[in-house]
């Protein structure tokens, strides 16, 4: 693979990040997985394959950030939904405090020297 | 409904078996989800083929859950049973306990018959040579070739003892690796 090929860096870059979005996600409601992953396509660079995020929200359930529900659904049997435990909202609010900081540095970093 | 295609089913199905390190509730709610995921995608009009390729090989799926389910550290994870150790010493004898009959029955014999059957000729050839051998022993054989032959025999048996000694010693090095301690001892 070629030094210019960036396809490897955004996917570690991506694999964190995707955990807080998909907490961020479930902050006001609770979700499904298939809608959960159509929102993270609908957003571009975060898509995710089903391969990542599936298996994600099971490890955040086991870690206690997540709880499963199920819920009738208009069409076939009811669904598993997932939302927030008070554990994943304050981890959320962690993640996203660290990501605001590092997102303003790595900005500042980038923008170094344009100004002057 | 869609999720009764025998693709699916058979997707499911191949997948559940991949999954065989889960505890059975989670692989159960996982197949479960991937169930309606793909109930999901072909009602909002995906072609079955693009939502199982989407998914990829069931077993690169299952492995991406055992690697974020088993392999980053549980918090709280038990630790690792007894009974595991145990399970290694049957192992252990599975495989060590043929070869280890073997060895010793086959070195050992060679060891006490050489050494015993060379010292007897080591005799037998002095007796010959100063004629004290009664004649329905004596045989063609040169005296001084019964003594060189005893002593090589001679040596031979003690190196075959000594092996059988010293292979003895590694195995009781090694089972006392693997045995669990007694309770009192280990402490």
């Amino acid at each position: 693979m070629g030094t210019l090929e960036t396809g490897d860096w955004s996917s570690q870059l991506k694999r964190g990040v995707l955990e807080l979005c998909i907490l961020q996600l479930l902050r006001e409601e609770s979700s499904y997985g298939y809608e959960i992953v159509t929102t993270l396509d609908a957003l571009g660079p975060l898509a995710a394959g089903e391969n990542t995020v599936y298996p994600l929200l099971r490890r955040l359930k086991a870690d206690g950030m997540l709880e499963t529900f199920l819920r009738e659904s208009p069409s076939g049997p009811p669904r598993q939904y997932y939302r927030l435990t008070p554990d994943g909202r304050k981890r959320l609010t962690a993640l996203g405090k660290e990501w605001q900081a590092m997102a303003s540095a790595v900005d500042q970093c980038l923008h170094k020297g344009d100004a002057k | 409904m869609t999720t009764d295609l025998p693709l699916v089913n058979r997707y499911l199905t191949a997948f559940d078996a991949a999954l065989i390190q889960l505890a059975p509730a989670e692989r159960a709610e996982v197949v479960a989800e991937i169930r309606q995921h793909i109930a999901d995608a072909t009602a909002a009009g995906k072609p079955i083929d693009d939502v199982l390729r989407s998914l990829g090989p069931v077993e690169a799926l299952a492995r991406a859950y055992q690697l974020e389910l088993l392999v980053s550290p549980r918090p709280n994870a038990p630790a690792r049973p007894r009974s595991d150790r145990w399970l290694k010493v049957i192992g252990l004898l599975a495989i060590g306990s043929l070869p280890t009959f073997i060895i010793v029955v086959t070195l050992g014999a060679i060891g006490l018959s050489f050494s015993l059957s060379g010292v007897a000729v080591v005799i037998a050839g002095i007796a010959d040579s100063v004629g004290a051998l009664p004649w329905w022993m004596t045989s063609n054989v040169q005296p001084w070739v019964a003594i060189v032959l005893g002593v090589a025999l001679t040596i031979l048996g003690l190196l075959a003892s000594w092996a059988t000694v010293a292979y003895l010693r590694f195995v009781v090095r090694v089972v006392r690796r693997v045995v669990p301690p007694r309770p009192a001892a280990a402490s």
